[in-house]
């Protein structure tokens, strides 16, 4: 018993080192796992408001693109209030627009933080857009601020498919650059061209159906693949982003509900 | 030893990681971490595993900057782990180590080496655990090189500055 206490204290450094780093690993895993505390990420209060003040300060210095910006989401309104369809009858979705407080792209696992929370009625798992195309997914709620997970994180997952036809694939980064994404699972017998345009499938309840995702810029079928590999040009400019909406699809508890039931 | 002013200098460090190195966004692979500025200059008086204590809490607050939870963390730990070993083969007068840790008590040569080599074991282990594939090793590497040698630099010119 002596010399196992003489062992444990000749080596006690070693041994707390192992199990600091154990719990550090934990901590990477439960990042990664499910559910997290909003209170150890950018949602922390304290965090993006200082997030939330420096993106002020940024903001005076892209006045003028924000301004087109605007002036381009103002046209692209009118345009719809004019083809309006008012028999057209589509699930009960509400936009709630979002200031983008914080915000990598040139990481792997970029993310976004957002100035809305649980109080404004924020869930995970909610979607969320710009006027250009998908911008990404809730990932942690906090009180007052979220994070969202962008199509650039290469843990992001889109389902979507091509506009021309109703051939879906899943949407994946690779962790290079910014302004691409791939394209995975399309089979080989499918024709992509340059230019096709890729829209959100509507299959999950995050997204509605025909959210512009990006265009098709390249389509290779690699010797001995089958399945083509697609290079698409994502809609949304990530490094000009400083606005959002998050999509709010009264349905989605219910839809989630009924297809965790099925497991 | 002046514990307020190591406390005072983690906090000037962090505000400037925070505020001015993590807004930088040049060429995708330049992250420079110099908050381990303050581990690395910690005076090596306090029982090692309070040493790997501090460096969990410091690693901790910066994950939650950085959204990336553990990562940091588990880095910063490692390298209070190595630093007295390290300090231990690096300086051949022990006597040297019961001071202070910086330019003028390890001498220009010890020094230089001594923070390059915690700086790149600290840049590689954060960039290769949020890489977390194979798939990416030479992103990994040159994110290393390319933040390790920025974060070196700023790491000695201030010791240059300070402690000449």
């Amino acid at each position: 018993m002596q010399t196992l206490i003489k062992i444990l204290l000749r080596y006690s450094n070693f041994l707390v080192f192992i199990a600091l780093e154990v719990a550090a690993f934990m901590l990477i895993s439960m990042n990664n796992a499910y559910p997290r505390s909003s209170m150890l990420s950018t949602a922390n209060d304290v965090v993006a408001w200082q997030n939330e003040q420096i993106s002020e300060i940024k903001g005076y210095f892209s006045l003028r693109s924000q301004n087109e910006q605007l002036a381009a989401e103002v046209a692209a309104l009118r345009n719809q209030l004019c083809s309006m369809d008012s028999s057209e009858n589509k699930a009960p979705i509400h936009y709630q627009h979002v200031k983008v407080v914080q915000m990598t792209t040139d990481r792997l696992h970029n993310y976004l933080t957002i100035n809305r929370g649980s109080k404004d009625g924020i869930q995970r798992g909610q979607g969320v857009r710009n006027e250009e195309g998908v911008v990404g997914i809730v990932k942690t709620v906090g009180r007052n601020y979220s994070v969202v997970l962008p199509l650039i994180n290469t843990h992001s997952n889109l389902s979507c498919r091509f506009a021309k036809n109703d051939y879906a694939g899943t949407l994946k980064w690779d962790g290079k650059d910014n302004r691409f994404a791939q394209l995975a699972d399309v089979s080989a017998h499918m024709v992509a061209n340059p230019g096709d345009t890729i829209i959100t499938s509507g299959l999950s309840p995050v997204f509605p159906e025909g959210i512009p995702v990006g265009i098709v810029e390249s389509s290779v079928l690699k010797a001995g693949d089958s399945y083509l590999t697609i290079t698409v040009r994502l809609s949304t400019n990530f490094k000009r982003l400083k606005y959002a909406e998050v999509v709010q699809n009264a349905d989605q508890n219910e839809l989630e509900e009924l297809t965790n039931g099925l497991d | 030893m002046d514990w307020t002013k190591q406390l005072g200098r983690y906090v000037v460090v962090m505000l400037l990681q925070v505020l001015l190195f993590d807004q930088l966004q040049l060429w995708g692979a330049c992250h420079p971490y110099i908050y381990i500025l303050c581990l690395l200059m910690l005076p090596i008086t306090l029982p090692h595993s309070v040493d790997m204590l501090i460096g969990a809490v410091v690693g901790l607050v910066m994950d939650i900057f950085c959204n990336s939870l553990g990562i940091h963390t588990a880095s910063c730990i490692l390298l209070m782990f190595v630093r007295p070993y390290l300090l231990g083969v690096i300086v051949n007068d022990k006597d040297r180590l019961n001071e202070q840790i910086h330019l003028r008590t390890l001498g220009m040569e010890a020094f230089i080496k001594y923070v390059v080599i915690l700086v790149f074991i600290h840049h590689l282990m954060v960039f290769s655990l949020a890489a977390w594939s194979w798939h990416h090793i030479g992103f990994v590497l040159l994110e290393t090189v390319v933040s390790g040698v920025i974060t070196c630099f700023i790491i000695i010119g201030y010791n240059i500055l300070k402690y000449r």
